[in-house]
């Protein structure tokens, strides 16, 4: 197998914690790397393969000007490897456009598709991921690009998910027809009238709302790429705040800690499944070559996720993403080992460690 | 390189691009207006030209700068004629 191309320059918490996180997807899972990026700045990176880049893009550059300017930045190179056989993919959690225009300015596009997609699983009770796609490649859509989408979403689910005849929706304020604002409405249209459905072997279902996203009734949900991000962290936010309450009910008194104990590990199998990290970096869709985006906070301690990627696209795939949110949040429960529990309480910043014994001794700050 | 053939390249790099036929674009075509390429769509244009006319013009670059100034398939075209001299 080819090597995964990875941006150690790009994130937050580049380049210490992504080399880490590619250390160990090597070193554990046996996921050959090659890091990119600047030699000198990259610290230990013990037995791995390195692509000298001498350039940055910055999170907050202009992603066009950027590609076009620093063509020696490691995610032009990293996508280079791809394009030129060096690597299986790339994987970035960098400047999401920038990665977007690098993907496809280097790999090119899939034809009939007018811009690629950020395909992102979001975690169902109980059920099979549902994809959003556009999660932030594209602030600004045309209709037709959703049309695309919906196409592009339906055979991600069916060949990742194994969902043989995949259900679309297109996010909307209502799930009647005429629900939405013009461009909402211009894409309803276009999903209703232009027979893609069955020439991808989806059932278009209309409008859903953001309250269906994380239920079983769809399968895919297309929007453009600006309400996607929005949704997707309002979702992320959610998820955090409604864990650290939890916790919070937990550390009630001594018999909700004692019930918390016994649930400790049915709460970690529930956050395992519905935290957004779980499903990790997600796929760029429409490029001609594999693009995985990570969150821009991405840290190291790197969980590896697989992804089953359709085969007419692309050669199967491993992708290093995020951080290793069970184990983090085990210890949050303060079952084995010390940990720093950190919450929004009334528009205040609070925080509470977890001693060896699961008690908890707040401070705030 | 004769300004028929730059611009044959534009309508073809363009139209590949763009999903269109090269018969469909016409010199006067502004990108935004008549053939609805946006920034990106250019600079899939730019990379292309580059890419191909390196190999006729060592060092060949259309600068950042003047992207701007390309407005229409004429306007690449005239810059393209111009730069290679």
């Amino acid at each position: 197998m080819l090597p995964i191309a990875v941006d150690a320059m790009g994130g937050d918490h580049a380049p210490g914690e992504i080399v880490a996180g590619a250390r160990r997807a090597t070193d554990e899972l046996q996921i050959p790397v090659v890091l990119v990026g600047r030699p000198e700045e990259l610290g230990d990176t013990g037995d791995l393969e390195v692509i000298a880049a001498g350039e940055v893009i910055p999170m907050d550059a202009e992603p066009g000007t950027s590609v076009r300017t620093m063509k020696d930045s490691s995610m032009i190179r990293a996508a280079e490897a791809v394009r030129n056989g060096q690597a299986s993919a790339m994987v970035s959690a960098g400047n999401t456009g920038a990665a977007m225009a690098a993907a496809l300015l280097r790999m090119g596009r899939i034809r009939g598709i007018g811009r690629p997609a950020i395909a992102t699983p979001i975690p169902t009770p109980g059920g099979l991921p549902t994809t959003m796609l556009d999660s932030g490649a594209n602030a600004e859509c045309r209709p037709e690009w959703l049309v695309q989408f919906a196409r592009m979403g339906t055979v991600y689910a069916r060949d990742r998910f194994g969902i043989e005849r995949p259900r679309v929706g297109l996010l909307s304020i209502g799930e009647e027809a005429g629900k939405g604002n013009s461009f909402v409405k211009a894409v309803f249209d276009l999903l209703t009238d232009t027979g893609w459905a069955e020439a991808v072997s989806a059932e278009w279902i209309g409008n859903v709302e953001g309250r269906d996203i994380m239920t079983c009734q769809v399968d895919v949900v297309v929007t453009d790429g600006f309400t996607g991000n929005v949704t997707l962290k309002s979702l992320e936010g959610a998820m955090r705040a409604l864990t650290g309450r939890l916790l919070v009910a937990i550390d009630t008194n001594d018999a909700t800690r004692a019930a918390g104990r016994s649930l400790g590990p049915a709460l970690d199998e529930m956050v395992a499944e519905l935290h957004p990290d779980s499903v990790g970096g997600a796929l760029l869709l429409g490029v001609n070559g594999v693009c995985v985006i990570s969150h821009g906070s991405s840290r190291a301690g790197a969980i590896t996720a697989q992804f089953g990627l359709p085969p007419r696209w692309c050669r199967p795939v491993w992708s290093i993403t995020s951080p290793p949110r069970p184990d983090e949040f085990r210890f949050r429960l303060g079952l084995n080992r010390s940990a720093r529990l950190v919450w929004l309480e009334r528009g205040k910043c609070r925080q509470k460690r977890i001693s060896n014994e699961g008690r908890w001794d707040a401070t705030r700050y | 390189m004769g300004r028929d053939e730059v611009l044959a390249l534009v309508r073809d790099r363009l139209a590949d691009i763009l999903e269109i036929e090269p018969a469909d674009i016409g010199e006067g075509d502004s990108f935004a207006d008549d053939l609805d390429a946006d920034s990106l769509a250019l600079i899939e244009l730019v990379e292309a030209l580059e890419e191909e006319l390196a190999e006729r013009s060592v060092g060949f670059r259309i600068e950042d700068e003047d992207l701007e100034d390309l407005r229409s398939v004429r306007d690449a075209v005239d810059y393209v004629v111009a730069k290679l001299g």
